[in-house]
Order: C-alpha cells, then sequence, then structure tokens
C-alpha cells in the first residue's frame, strides 16, 4: 500500500434509514456471545427518533488511539484486514484501551469482564444483514483506493483548489489512471486555476502539461498526439477542460477534433458556469440558476423574461458528442467513482483508436452555494433526482444507462440542497421538474433505438 | 563520534509514540532509540501483571526488532545516557561513547523513589519498575507468608493483590489517610479497602514506617505509633521520581520534573522532553504538573516527535487531564479528570451500597464536564475525556447524563463523527 | 545558444536543377515539400486556397511525407501546429485575410512560444470592404506579433525563400515563427519558370532538425509549458519581462540568420536575393522610391525608364519586413536625398501606409532631414503599372525642390 496504507472495507452507517430497532445489537450479541443481550453487542444504536440514532461501534482507525495506549501490547492494528485485533492472552483488563477511544469503540463486556470490539465478523459482520432498513452497509468501494493507492500521484501536494472541490480528486485519479506517459492540455478554468499548469515557472503536474487557449484546446492536443504517433510513440493525449471552454467557444475546436476522430481523451469538468472566473453563465448552466451574469434582481433580462436565474435550459453536450459518433463518450459523478473508473478506464482504450470523450458532472460548493462537506451529497442527489443521468455510448453498442434511476426523487430533493436555485418559483421547479422528465426520454429513446 | 539527527531517549509510549510521529513526516532522517533498557519496548503499565503471572514476560512487549528495522531505526538497548552536552549537541552515554545528535528527546520516565528512611538501605526490599523488578517479584510472591507493600498507590494495590491471591498475609502501609490518594476518592478508596479487607489483607492507612531493621525472615518494620511489623517480602511502592540525573549542570531547565512547553520542548530549543519524565502545563491550569499517566505520555511523545520533524500538522498540547483506571479482585474503577470542583461548579454523586456501584460526576458552573469517577460503574473514559477536552455544554442533557453517563457520552460523541 | 552548423560542405559549383512552369501557390507547395515537414495543417481560403491543394495532392501521391490535418478553421490549424511543434514537429500552414484574422489568438501566442512554425501568407485585402483580391492589409495588420514577415517579389524567390523560412525559423538563435508573404493574385496565380532544387540538396541545406529543444510537451523530459506569468510583485514580472526580451532578442537575431542563410542559399542553389533591403540603381541616385512585394518589378521597369530619361533615381525594396532592417536601411537611405515610399495596404492612424509609417521612425535615425511621401496603391487586387510608378518618380523628384506633402497619395483612385 502507499504512504498511508490501505484502504479497507469498513461498517457504514446511513442515519437517516435507522429507526433504531436493535435488530443489529441482537445479531451481533447472538454472533458474538451467544445470547441476544444487546447490552453486550459491540454494535451500539444510540441516540432516539427525535434527536437522530447514531451509532457507537470501532472505526478500525487508521492510528488507533486504543493500540497506543495498551501497555501489554493486546491490541494491534491488522495490516490486512484493516481491523484492530484484539489478543485475549495478553490483555490485562486494565481497560485503558477504553480510555483511549473518542467513540466507545472498544468496552467493557460486563458478561465476561473484558474489553470486547467489533472485529467484522471477519469481514462477513452479523449486523449487517440484520438491519431491516439497509442503514447498515460493508462498504467496498475502497478497492479503488487499494488498487490505485500505489500509483504515482501526478500531481504536486498543495492545489489550491476551493475547500470541498471534488475537481481535485478527479484530476489526481485520472492522472494516476493515466499514468506517466500523458501530455495534460487544461484550458483556463479552475483545474490550471488551482496551479496545476502553475505559476511564474513552478508547476503543480508531474507529466507534461500546457495552458491551451480557452478556444484551442482538442486542436492543439491533436497535434500534440499526430506527431507522437508519427514517430511511434505511445503517448496519451488527456484533456481535463471546463464545461465553458468545451461548450462555448472552444466548441468548434472540439467538435472539429471529434469528427476527425483524433486520438484523444477529451474529459469536461462540468461545474455549469464560469467558476474559476467568478461564477458567469455558460452554455451549460442550468435553467434558474443563479449565476453572476444571470442574477436574480427586480428587472427583466433576457427577453424580457423576469431576472431570477438563467432562462435557458443546459446545452446537453455530452448528447451533442454522441452525435459526432466518438469511439466512447460517457457522463460521470465523483460520487459514483466506481462507475467514473470503469469509463476511464473505457475512454483511455477508446483515445487509442479515436476521440474519448468523459462529461463529469462537479458540484462547485463556491458558485452553487452549498456547505463545502456537501459535494458528494450534492452530486449524489444530481444522479438520484436524474437531474444528471450516468450512460455510456460507443458507436457497436449504443447507449445504455450504466446506473438507471428507475425512482427518482422529486428534483427539489437535488434543487434544495443549494442556494444557486433559493429564489425559484413555482413555475420555474415545475419548468425543470418537466425538463428532467423530458431529458430522460430522450436519452432513453436514444438507449432503445440504440438496442433495437 | 556516532552521529544521528534525531535521537531518542527511552523506549516505552513516548519515546515510541515519537519515533512514529517522526517517521511519519520524515521517513529517512537518521534516528536512534537509546534505552537504558536491556529489553526490547515494554510498558511499566503492564509489569503488576506479570508480577502476578498473568502477563508472560517474553508477551509484553510493544514493538520488535522489525519494527525499527521497517522504520530505519537504529535501537541500541542496555545503555543509559549518562550527561547531555546542549552546548555541543551530544550525548554521553553510560559506557562513555558518544552520540552526536541535531534534535534529541528525553523520554527516560521515572524510577522508584525510596524514602529516605532508618535501615532501609540494611534490608532487602523490591521495587517494581523494571520487566527485572517483575521477573523478580513474581518469583519471590510465590515464597511469601507475610509481606508488607509500603504505599498504596496504584502499583502497590496491584502487587498487594497479586500477594493476597498467592496466599500471603498481606499488610499494606500508606501515609495518607486513605488508598489510591491522589487517583480516587475516599469513597471510591473505602470501596477498594474493603475489597482487599475481604480478602484477608490488612490495612493500614495513615502510617508511617520510622525504622527498618533485618529479621530472620526478612525486614523488621517499626511504625510512628510504634507498632512492628515482620515481612518476608518487603516492597516500596512510595512513588516515583523523573529520570532525569543526566541533566545535572546543564541549561535544560528543570524542576520537579523537565520543564517543557506547549510543544513539548525545552528551555534548550532542540531538546524535547515527553512522558513521565516531563513537567508539562495541566489542563485545568497553565502551571507546569507532573500528570505521569500512559495516555498523556502517548499524547506528549506524538506531539514531541511531530515538533522534531517540524510536521506542519501540529496541535499544541491541551494540556494534561488525569485519566486512570484500575481493576481490582473482579472490580474496576475509573477516574477521569479534576476531583477539584470548580468555583460555582456542581458534584454530583450516586452511590448503590448493595451492588457497590458509585458514580461521581463534577461540574463547572457553565455544566461543563471537569471530573467523573466510577467504581463498578463502567462508562467509557476516552469519552468523557473527550466531553472534558472539549467542553461540551451538557446542560441541555444533564439529567440523562446523569442517569445514563455512558450512553449519553456515545450519542454525543457518536454525533461528532459524521 | 548555438549556432547551426553546416552538415555538409557546400558545393563548389550548385547542381543542375529542374525547370518548371508553375504558379506562386505551387512554387510554395514544392517549397514545403522540399523542406520536409512533418505536419502541415490546411484550411482554405481564396487566394490561398491551391496552395493548400496542391499540399493535399503532393501528399496523397506520395511526394511528400507529411500528416495532414484538415482542420475546421484557421484558429484550430494554427493550433494543430503548436501541438505537433511542441511534439518535436517541422510544421507549416497558409493563409490569408479573414483567415489570419481568425487565427490571431493562436497567431499571437505561438511566437511567445517560441515556435518555428512556417506559414504563408497569400495577402489578401478587406475584410471589409468585402475583398478576395490582393493587397497587403492582412499582413501589416498583424506586423506587430513577433513573427518574422519576409515577402516575396518573384515565383521563383516564393518557392526558395518557402524552404528558407524553415531554417530561419529554427535556427537556435531565432526560433521565431516565420511568415513568407506572397502577393494574392500576382504571386499565387501569377506563372512563371522556376528552378526546382534537388531533395538531397535541400536536404543537406536544411540540416539537423531540433525544433523543441527549448520547449516540449514529451513525456520524457515533462514540463509545463506557459504557466501563468506576472503579477504586480515578486518574481512574475520580472519573469515575464525576461521572456519578452529574449523574443525581441529572438527577432533581432533574425536580421543576422536571414543574411547568413541567404548568403548560403545562394552558394548553394546559385540564385541570390537581397535578403533584408534591397538597392536596384541606387547608386549615384538622388532620390528613391521604395517597394514590397511583386509591385517591385513593374517598379524596377519604371526605374530603368527614368533613367534613360536621365532622372537619378533609384529603388529601396524591403524583402524583410518584420523585424525591421532598421540598419541596412539607413545604409540605403545615406545615399539619398528624398524618397517616395509605395505601399499596397493603409495605416489607418497615421494616414498613410504602413511601410511609410515605419520607415519614417529610420529616417529620424539618419540624422539629417530627407523630404519623404507615402503613396498607396494596389489595394483588392489593383495593378500598380509602370505607369503609376512614373507618377511616384516624379511627386518623388518634386521633394527635392517642394514641401512634401502631409496626405499620401492613393494610386488606384482614379483609374
Amino acid at each position: 500500500m502507499g504512504t498511508f496504507g490501505g484502504a479497507y472495507n469498513t461498517i457504514a452507517f446511513d442515519a437517516n434509514k435507522c429507526d433504531g430497532c436493535g435488530d443489529c445489537m441482537t445479531a451481533c450479541a447472538t454472533a458474538k456471545v451467544g445470547v441476544g443481550d444487546t447490552a453486550r453487542s459491540r454494535i451500539q444504536i444510540v441516540g432516539s427518533a427525535d434527536d437522530g440514532f447514531e451509532l457507537a461501534l470501532c472505526r478500525q482507525c487508521a492510528d488507533p488511539k486504543c493500540v497506543t495506549v495498551c501497555p501489554a501490547a493486546a491490541l494491534t492494528k491488522n495490516s490486512a484486514s484493516g481491523v484492530i485485533d484484539w489478543n485475549g492472552d495478553k490483555c490485562v483488563d486494565c481497560l485503558l484501551c477504553t480510555v483511549g477511544c473518542a467513540y466507545a469503540g472498544i468496552a467493557l463486556d460486563a458478561g465476561t469482564g473484558h474489553v470486547a470490539k467489533c472485529d467484522t465478523c471477519d469481514g462477513a459482520p452479523a449486523c449487517v444483514p440484520a438491519c431491516p432498513h439497509d442503514a447498515l452497509t460493508y462498504i467496498t468501494t475502497s478497492r479503488i483506493y487499494n488498487e490505485v493507492g500505489d500509483w504515482e500521484d501526478l500531481f504536486a501536494p498543495g492545489l489550491a483548489g476551493c475547500q470541498g472541490c471534488n475537481t481535485e480528486l478527479l484530476m489526481r485519479h485520472t492522472l494516476r489512471r493515466t499514468g506517466p506517459e500523458t501530455v495534460l492540455a487544461t484550458p483556463p478554468g479552475c483545474v490550471p486555476g488551482m496551479g496545476s499548469v502553475g505559476f511564474n515557472g513552478t508547476t503543480g503536474t508531474k507529466v507534461p502539461v500546457f495552458h491551451p487557449l480557452l478556444t484551442n484546446t482538442a486542436a492543439m492536443l491533436a497535434g500534440v498526439k499526430r506527431q507522437y504517433k508519427r514517430v511511434g510513440r505511445e503517448v496519451l493525449a488527456l484533456a481535463i477542460a471546463g464545461d465553458g471552454g468545451a461548450s462555448d467557444v472552444g466548441f468548434q475546436s472540439l467538435s472539429g477534433a471529434a469528427e476527425r476522430n483524433e486520438q484523444i481523451l477529451f474529459m469536461v469538468v462540468d461545474n455549469e458556469g464560469y467558476m474559476n472566473t467568478g461564477m458567469q453563465r455558460s452554455s451549460c448552466t442550468p435553467y434558474g440558476a443563479w449565476t453572476s451574469t444571470t442574477p436574480v434582481g427586480q428587472g427583466t433580462g433576457s427577453g424580457g423574461m423576469p431576472s431570477q436565474g438563467k432562462t435557458q435550459d443546459a446545452k446537453n453536450l455530452p448528447l451533442i458528442m454522441v452525435n459526432h459518433r466518438c469511439e466512447y463518450v460517457a457522463t460521470a459523478s465523483t460520487a459514483y467513482m466506481e462507475d467514473l473508473y470503469d469509463k476511464l478506464d473505457k475512454a483511455i482504450a477508446a483515445s487509442k483508436r479515436g476521440f474519448a470523450y468523459l462529461h463529469v458532472y462537479s458540484p462547485c460548493t463556491t458558485g452553487w452555494r452549498f456547505p463545502t462537506d456537501q459535494n458528494m451529497e450534492v452530486a449524489r442527489k444530481a444522479v438520484e433526482t436524474n437531474f444528471v443521468m450516468l450512460w455510456e455510448y460507443n458507436p457497436a453498442d449504443g447507449l445504455h444507462f450504466t446506473r438507471p434511476v428507475d425512482d427518482p426523487l422529486p428534483v427539489t430533493e437535488y434543487l434544495k440542497a443549494m442556494g444557486r436555485f433559493r429564489h425559484l418559483s413555482e413555475d420555474q421547479i415545475s419548468h425543470i421538474q418537466g425538463k428532467v422528465v423530458e431529458n430522460l426520454a430522450f436519452v432513453k429513446q436514444m438507449a432503445h433505438v440504440a438496442k433495437a | 563520534m556516532e552521529q544521528t539527527k534525531y535521537l531518542v531517549v527511552g523506549s516505552s509510549h513516548a519515546a515510541l509514540e515519537a519515533v512514529t510521529a517522526i517517521r511519519m513526516h520524515d521517513p529517512e532522517g537518521s534516528l536512534t532509540l537509546l534505552t537504558r533498557d536491556p529489553h526490547l519496548p515494554y510498558s511499566p503499565t503492564v509489569l503488576p501483571y506479570v508480577v502476578s503471572g498473568r502477563s508472560a514476560p517474553d508477551g509484553i512487549f510493544l514493538r520488535d526488532e522489525k519494527f525499527f528495522a521497517t522504520l530505519g531505526v537504529q535501537l541500541k538497548r542496555g545503555t543509559a545516557l549518562k550527561a547531555l552536552h546542549v552546548e555541543r549537541n551530544a550525548a554521553e552515554l553510560a559506557d562513555g561513547s558518544e552520540i552526536a545528535y541535531e534534535k534529541v528527546l528525553l523520554a527516560t520516565g521515572a524510577s522508584p523513589a525510596i524514602p529516605p528512611i532508618p535501615g532501609l538501605d540494611q534490608v532487602a526490599y523490591h521495587v517494581l519498575r523494571t520487566l527485572d523488578d517483575a521477573t523478580k517479584l513474581n518469583a519471590a510472591i510465590k515464597n511469601s507468608k507475610r509481606a508488607v507493600v509500603m504505599g498504596a498507590g496504584l502499583v502497590g494495590m496491584h502487587a498487594a493483590e497479586n500477594l493476597v491471591k498467592a496466599g500471603a498475609k498481606v499488610t499494606i502501609v500508606e501515609m495518607a489517610k486513605q488508598l489510591t490518594d491522589g487517583y480516587f476518592d475516599a469513597t471510591a478508596a473505602g470501596l477498594i479497602a474493603k475489597a482487599f479487607t475481604d480478602n484477608g489483607a490488612t490495612i493500614l492507612t495513615g502510617s508511617r514506617v520510622v525504622k527498618l531493621a533485618s529479621s530472620a525472615i526478612g525486614a523488621l518494620l517499626t511504625l510512628e505509633n510504634g507498632t512492628t511489623l515482620e515481612a518476608d517480602l518487603l516492597l516500596v511502592a512510595t512513588g516515583v521520581k523523573p529520570n532525569m540525573e543526566y541533566l545535572a549542570g546543564s541549561q535544560v531547565e528543570h524542576d520537579r520534573g523537565i520543564l517543557v512547553s506547549d510543544t513539548m520542548q525545552t528551555s534548550v530549543a532542540n531538546v524535547w522532553s515527553a512522558g513521565d519524565c516531563a513537567q508539562a502545563k495541566g489542563f485545568y491550569t497553565d502551571a507546569k504538573i507532573m500528570n505521569a499517566i500512559l495516555p498523556d505520555a502517548t499524547e506528549q511523545g506524538r506531539i514531541a516527535g511531530m515538533a522534531m520533524a517540524e510536521d506542519p500538522g501540529l496541535k499544541k498540547y491541551p494540556g494534561g487531564v488525569p485519566l486512570n483506571t484500575y481493576h481490582f479482585f473482579g472490580r474496576h474503577a475509573i477516574s477521569v479528570g479534576s476531583s477539584k470542583v470548580p468555583e460555582g461548579g456542581e458534584v454530583v454523586t450516586r452511590f448503590d451500597e448493595a451492588s457497590g456501584r458509585y458514580l461521581k460526576a463534577i461540574f463547572s458552573a457553565d455544566n461543563r464536564l471537569t471530573g467523573i469517577y466510577g467504581v463498578n460503574e463502567f462508562f467509557d473514559g476516552g469519552v468523557m475525556c473527550q466531553l472534558i477536552l472539549r467542553r461540551i455544554d451538557l446542560s441541555p442533557v444533564k439529567g440523562r447524563f446523569l442517569a445514563e453517563p455512558m450512553k449519553v457520552g456515545r450519542e454525543i460523541m457518536s454525533k461528532t463523527w459524521r | 545558444m548555438t549556432t547551426a552548423t553546416l552538415e555538409t560542405p557546400i558545393p563548389t559549383k550548385p547542381a543542375k536543377q529542374k525547370v518548371m512552369l508553375v504558379e506562386g501557390n505551387e512554387a510554395a507547395a514544392l517549397g514545403v515539400a522540399l523542406a520536409r515537414p512533418d505536419m502541415v495543417a490546411v484550411y482554405p481560403i481564396t487566394p490561398q486556397s491551391s496552395l493548400v491543394e496542391h499540399v493535399a495532392k503532393l501528399i496523397a501521391d506520395g511526394k511528400m511525407d507529411a500528416d495532414i490535418v484538415d482542420a475546421e478553421g484557421e484558429h484550430s490549424v494554427l493550433s494543430v501546429l503548436q501541438g505537433g511543434a511542441l511534439a518535436g514537429a517541422r510544421t507549416y500552414t497558409a493563409t490569408c485575410g479573414p483567415g489570419l484574422a481568425f487565427m490571431f489568438e493562436p497567431y499571437f501566442r505561438t511566437s511567445g512560444m517560441r515556435l518555428p512554425i512556417v506559414m504563408s501568407i497569400v495577402t489578401r485585402d478587406g475584410i471589409t470592404p468585402q475583398s478576395v483580391w490582393g493587397g497587403h492589409q492582412d499582413a501589416m495588420t498583424v506586423r506587430e506579433v513577433g513573427w518574422v514577415q519576409v515577402y516575396c517579389e518573384t515565383v521563383q524567390e516564393v518557392l526558395d525563400t518557402t524552404i528558407m523560412a524553415f531554417k530561419i525559423a529554427e535556427h537556435h538563435d531565432v526560433m521565431l515563427p516565420v511568415n513568407v508573404c506572397l502577393d494574392g493574385n500576382y504571386l499565387s496565380y501569377g506563372t512563371s519558370r522556376v528552378e526546382l532544387p534537388n531533395q538531397e540538396d535541400v536536404d543537406a541545406f536544411m540540416g539537423a532538425k531540433d525544433v523543441n529543444w527549448h520547449v516540449a510537451l514529451d513525456p520524457l523530459r515533462p514540463m509545463a509549458v506557459d504557466p501563468l506569468t506576472g503579477g504586480s510583485g515578486g518574481k512574475g514580472p520580472s519573469t515575464f519581462v525576461r521572456y519578452r526580451k529574449g523574443q525581441c532578442r529572438g527577432m533581432q537575431n533574425s536580421l543576422r540568420v536571414i543574411e547568413e542563410v541567404h548568403a548560403e542559399w545562394a552558394q548553394r542553389f546559385g540564385r541570390s536575393f537581397a535578403p533584408l533591403v534591397e538597392e536596384y540603381r541606387l547608386d549615384g541616385a538622388d532620390y528613391a522610391i521604395m517597394t514590397l512585394g511583386s509591385m517591385t518589378g513593374a517598379a524596377k521597369d519604371a526605374i530603368d525608364e527614368a533613367r534613360d530619361a536621365g532622372k537619378k533615381v533609384g529603388l529601396i525594396k524591403i524583402k524583410t519586413f518584420s523585424p525591421f532592417p532598421v540598419e541596412a536601411l539607413l545604409k540605403s537611405l545615406n545615399k539619398i536625398q528624398a524618397l517616395g515610399v509605395v505601399d499596397r495596404s493603409v495605416g489607418f492612424r497615421w494616414n498613410c501606409g504602413p511601410m511609410y509609417q515605419e520607415t519614417m521612425g529610420v529616417l529620424y535615425r539618419l540624422g539629417r532631414h530627407i523630404p519623404s511621401m507615402s503613396f498607396i496603391g494596389g489595394l483588392a487586387g489593383a495593378d500598380i503599372t509602370t505607369g503609376h510608378f512614373h507618377r511616384v518618380i516624379e511627386a518623388t523628384e518634386k521633394l527635392l525642390s517642394s514641401p512634401a506633402p502631409i496626405e499620401p497619395v492613393w494610386l488606384n483612385e482614379k483609374d
């Protein structure tokens, strides 16, 4: 594993789904001590229906205090499983470990007189299937980290993205995947804005990187790729561009390169506007959204419409790219990393044959106005409401959904998560909901046609 | 002369945490760990269990050789630090050799404090601070019929329990008015005392040994009130004193312990100190105190290591909070925080004589927890410590908290996780 | 920086060359093929179109080994070449007029990145009033962007200069893009006899290719290309200044390199062109007229006729317009007492021709006053005939005795 060790499977808890029934505790106590005495369960549901339920459980910390304060070497972090193992033969019942843990993850079992803690039942925790509401899950997504953790991070530490931005995550993961034989083009926007290309002779990237113009990313990159192809060198030509540079002023070169089937991987980080320069509207900005050039005010703006955010719907750039019949086109979200990774792999493979296009929806904490810890939640809500859809396309198999949402949440669940939609009227909301339905029907039609 | 970037002196919790913290930030700088003990690192806290036979002497080591090899740490065992020459950044060892360092951590712990009682130097007695002490004592208790333990701190009490269980007639002599003074209050101490007397031990609190002489079976002790006690096994457990003789004549300021800042730095810029030999600020007062407990040693060691490696993630030491757990005759006592009641504060106690369950909670005037004590009343010490350190306002839940401290504490801390 | 060394010794006598009859656009295409670029990017525009058609045909026929990119517009044309050059490719394109205007954003950037891209401008007037015919307005408009710009007089000079342009651009003391300007209509479509150099001789002349030694997008030597530079303090502004000053030094170095390359060309191929400034019958002249590009042919005829008529008139032709050949021009101006400058475009700000405007700066450095005036002719495809040049000669002669007019003379206004 990398410098910081591996990532492990973990028991995750969704407080919103928990009704405090205690079935998990019964299951744990039964599995571990043979009786259903919930007081002896190593998973403890605390709290109430009024205040919300919480979970007291060993977090299997990477830097476990209980281990450091054990005088008897009875607790050890198992580097293979990630579980903190308790050795009963060494334990002297001093309880110092319970003093070390801030979350009551290890506590006295009155039935034995010893401390007891979750051992994840050797990877098959009894509590998880016992939960009738799926509030507990044994999460396996960390496999991505375990797979890529040792791969070189091709960006320097300390890129200056906004707090809570997911773009840095996306960049680092993408470059880990593409590896050092990559030339990275990143036109003016948040990606170079956070220092990836650099300032005054410094750079934040370990592969060749450049600022194309906002207008010519695809063209410049095509030139790079063609020359390496000509001299017989395998170099991945990668663009990480914003939606403004791709859908507006850079669209001509993007379309041209796609039509010529240039062998490049063009990733658009869609934060639905010119966020780096102060949150102005782009053609990817959705209807109704506040931006600094579609502000909310008392007067009338575009076409005599009231100034209540953007008055036009977003351009659907990925669908336009499908109509270029690219080698590969997909939409993705950092809230669904496994899906994103699968698509990244396919896009890299496709870029060896021709034009590959990856459109990643990227909530912007600064420009969309939501708390910095909510990025993944907002990204997830976008998908769960079908506001954005995750699909992929290639000419042979056509278009299909990779994470279909058959029972979407109302779009208000997404809209209310951020400040840029706070002003919306009922009419505007119903317009947006209508567009969600229309867009879904449209993409479904394409998926259906492709299948037929 | 041997040279090293980091020299860590000591091999217990503070030293080991410092080594880990240094290596988190500086994987390559040369690092030497020097310890007077010939063994691999172990915790003094585990020694009573070696005495009792519960812990095998070879099963208590906190790290193995491989750990140090993997981290690129040179381990020098069995050599004590004799003198620290800060003016030329050199450590003089007991064997006469020297190590030049860039930065040094003094985590040399403490040794038993031997009271100046006439005749003590004429008799055979045990102390308990090293693994060798423990294995000797373990052998001795098997043959003991009449044992005297001087000092009713946790070391003495643990040993006394072991002697009782081994079949000896045990007398505990303590100067203070109660057992475990400074760890637990009078009520808790009473519960502890009862457990001992129920098991046949004799407890003489408020008693002082004034004279010792050798006797046919071992030692003859004379108490202040004239009473005499004969012992075939004598354990002196009257407290500890920091190991810092090597600072004699040095510029490193020391008082009862080695004085350190809130980043564990001493008065000499490239010298740090942590653990039982360090005197750092307390949580409840800015005055520098001795808080020789295991959790604090790990915390101080980690901070010192981060400071030495110049880790930018370093956060300052919040001050020592007393924390103790004590397991006796199948029962347990836990104390977290200060026993002192703050001005305008409140003390709530709950005692059920039938079950022997005892709880005492101390709150500040604005309903922050400042201390909590329990006997046979389990609560999560770590959770309580966080409530104290974070100064969490318990006003909305105070009633429930007192009824079910464990449950409510868990609720509060679990909420902070997400 | 190193000075390019000759790869092979120069033959004592130029080899026999193939003779062809071609239009200027085809001559340019043949020159490009002989220079062996790795990559050409094309987008058609009148009067450049037949040039890129010829290039495409040469590639299609296997007579030229280059990757051709049919881009979706001039902006991308130059952008593709920038990428190619950064990956080590020798690159070429051609454009004019509106295409050049559309290309302006990457055009400005090419010189800043010091990419030795060669681009023909088949000069065109316009953009509005709409015109598809020749005139220097397009190339003159972008003269302050750091490209080396040379103007050709004949179809043969187009062919030869196109090859020389690569060597000038790629010289380590220069590392700048070069525009080879050939007049739309008059040179692009004008058919003429040319001698075609042999490929092996051109290969020997060109030497080894090394176009991205200074800046590259190459995983074998990763670097950040064109990070943000500047700001109000710290090392940002001074870094920017050093880049800019280096660019200016490259421009000035190109004057020497252009002379060296032309000299070598003459030795290897037996054809000599004035590299910076050409003097025609200037010795013994009291006054001179100044020309640029294909108009010079008719001007020279007019000078001959005027000389025959006893007028003491000579001609100065500018070949290298950017950087402006100040020192070379001073030498010529030192020989005369009055000057008439004929431009094929306008300088809106000074109400005169742009070349006249540039020359006024040189005249200031002369250290003595000589009268001068501006003529504007040949706009939007108009022919500048010997008749027009006789008017220029007469008006310039009058400067010796009468005050110089402030207004320019518009040669084709009453044609």
